[in-house]
């Protein structure tokens, strides 16, 4: 391996174990680090994010859906939407990867312990804020109460939806659901509100004062609930948000993720509300 | 070391001598009339009297499309340390404020191996200059971030190394340069050194706004020839074989494709391209946030199609209402 320097922009390798199907165009691929990868994954925090190559095709920015295991293993939740992530879908077990990172500011986890706290995911804004659940379901009696809220757009759509149930059925969390549609559903599946995320906030109690919100989802959801989650009484500061920019290099160089002043991948990807404020594009 | 001098009739002996330091490289006129810097296989191709050339010296660190990576058999592998010895004669200061600025960007905490290496192996000789309208720089001559500086006067140069390789060639060239009274500091040219602007003037009603949204064509021209604009695009190109290449080159924040994400562009308009541009130019992004890395080389100013200036709107922010100081 080379010097720290050109580590930067060189992949390390990977190899693709295995995926499972969420969706239609969703899966969750299983990806094994090479050891030089791994005393920075062992620095991981939820929120942070990742350079996954697929050689040939070229490389994208994911969040990862879990902390790494004990052996490096990444969870990666990946829709099917473009070049490179076309090829990953594509991709067979053994095939080699390239990985870099993880980059940017996660979730401000220490700051957190002790208090309740609210997720809010849209769509594919599950998979960063899965790996923050599971970080508050691993160090349970660090964390005050923990609630998941959970749009999608409609039933076929919505990802790891048993897991999230078991959870739930467990008392690990309360959890709550909702599609946008809700087309004829079999019966005997378990039922979620038809509705929007902002909708199910408004009839929520919680202790707002105290608890911190974790934010990620399509850049509509970010500007409907801010306001909702302020009037509720949550500070700013609290108020913690996953932005999602064209990050390409991931080091604060290529410019594509200025959000205001700050770069998405090295001040961010997860803001506090509070540092958003004076940058009307940030949402 | 001390100032020396360097007198007209020597300057081609002294170029012959920077040859020593690396392939010779300068401001020359192309066979199209451009003003480019470019390999001097002839001295008689160098040109002095040039205001600015149309493609700044960046091009010698971050060249438009350059190889970062290898993809042999599925392994990436860093490419080949690029660059080669090159002594680059006739700099203005304004254009090496701008190198001073990328070094800031590209060489800070975790310095990029491609831009450290051909920095490392560029020698820079600057040059004093004749401002001209489109010219609003400021610094300091004999500030200017160099190995070693010329400054014209009628029968010569006064010389200043100002770096162990700048002292290097004044030794190697040490039979052309004579004795020189220590230079006092030249006047600063112009005094509208454009000062870090508050970031929420890009959200101001000035009408200016409005009028440079209608009227840029989003060519980019003023980011292609900007001495300090930097920001690159990542692509990978495979070959039938199965190998390929991962390259970098230069983007445009005027182009639309620069704020896209998957299903949606955070700067889908005109206008908030150019507020972009605004924001990085003269408020700077973390971690350079607070400095301006617009060094008043004119180039933009020249090369905008529709005469559109963003200093307009500082100016017109000082004095509301008011002409364009």
């Amino acid at each position: 391996m080379n010097d720290a320097a050109s580590d930067m922009q060189l992949p390390h390798g990977a190899i693709l174990l295995d995926r499972r199907e969420l969706s239609p165009d969703t899966a969750l691929f299983r990806v094994a680090p090479e050891a030089s990868s791994l005393r920075a994954l062992s620095r991981f925090t939820p929120g942070q994010f990742i350079q996954l190559s697929v050689p040939g095709a070229g490389e994208i920015p994911i969040s990862p859906a879990d902390l790494p295991g004990a052996d490096g293993t990444l969870e990666l939740c990946v829709r099917r939407v473009g070049h490179v992530t076309e090829l990953l879908h594509a991709a067979k077990p053994g095939q080699r990867l390239g990985l870099r990172g993880p980059f940017g500011t996660g979730f401000p986890i220490r700051e957190m312990v002790g208090s309740p706290v609210l997720l809010l995911a849209g769509g594919l804004g599950i998979a960063p804020l899965r790996s923050l659940l599971y970080h508050l379901l691993r160090h349970r009696d660090d964390f005050g109460e923990v609630t998941l809220m959970y749009g999608a757009r409609q039933p076929e759509l919505m990802l790891f939806r048993e897991e999230l149930v078991g959870l739930a059925a467990k008392g690990e969390l309360r959890l709550y659901l909702t599609v946008d549609f809700a087309p004829q559903e079999p019966a005997g599946n378990f039922s979620c509100a038809v509705g929007l995320l902002p909708d199910l906030l408004k009839g929520f109690s919680f202790d707002a004062g105290r608890s911190y919100a974790a934010i990620c989802g399509p850049p509509a959801l970010y500007r409907c609930l801010v306001g909702d989650l302020e009037g509720a009484g949550v500070e700013a500061r609290r108020i913690l948000i996953s932005l999602e920019r064209r990050m390409r290099c991931g080091i604060g160089r290529c410019c594509h993720c200025a959000v205001g002043q700050k770069l998405c991948c090295t001040d961010g990807p997860v803001f506090r509300l509070s540092d958003l404020e004076q940058i009307p594009e940030a949402l | 070391m001390e100032n020396v001098f360097l007198k007209n009739s020597h300057l081609g002996a002294f170029l012959e001598t920077l040859r020593l330091f690396g392939e010779l490289h300068g401001p020359t006129i192309s066979d199209n009339g451009v003003a480019a810097f470019a390999a001097l296989d002839d001295a008689a191709a160098l040109r002095l009297d040039y205001r600015r050339t149309l493609i700044p010296p960046k091009k010698y660190l971050l060249p438009f499309r350059e190889e970062i990576l290898q993809l042999r058999d599925g392994i990436y592998h860093a490419a080949a340390p690029p660059g080669r010895d090159i002594v680059l004669f006739g700099v203005h200061p304004c254009d090496l404020e701008g190198i001073a600025y990328l070094d800031r960007v590209f060489l800070g905490d975790r310095p990029d191996p491609c831009y450290a290496a051909r920095r490392a192996r560029l020698t820079l000789v600057g040059i004093s200059c004749e401002p001209d309208d489109f010219c609003f720089c400021s610094a300091p001559p004999e500030a200017a971030p160099c190995d070693l500086y010329l400054s014209a006067l009628d029968d010569g140069f006064l010389t200043r190394p100002s770096t162990p390789k700048g002292e290097a060639i004044a030794r190697a060239a040490h039979d052309l340069l004579t004795e020189a009274a220590p230079a006092s500091a030249g006047p600063c040219r112009t005094a509208c050194r454009i000062r870090p602007q508050d970031p929420q003037l890009r959200f101001s009603d000035n009408p200016l706004w409005d009028r440079f949204a209608q009227l840029c064509l989003a060519c980019g021209a003023c980011s292609v020839c900007c001495p300090t604009c930097y920001c690159f695009d990542v692509r990978e190109y495979p070959n039938l074989a199965g190998d390929g290449v991962r390259l970098r080159e230069w983007d445009n924040c005027l182009f639309k494709t620069h704020g896209e994400v998957a299903g949606a562009n955070f700067r889908a308009t005109r206008l908030e391209r150019l507020r972009y541009r605004f924001l990085h130019k003269y408020c700077g992004f973390s971690p350079l946030e607070g400095v301006v890395s617009c060094v008043g080389c004119g180039r933009c100013r020249s090369a905008c199609p529709v005469d559109i200036d963003l200093r307009e709107l500082i100016e017109t922010g000082k004095n509301p209402g008011g002409e364009p100081a």
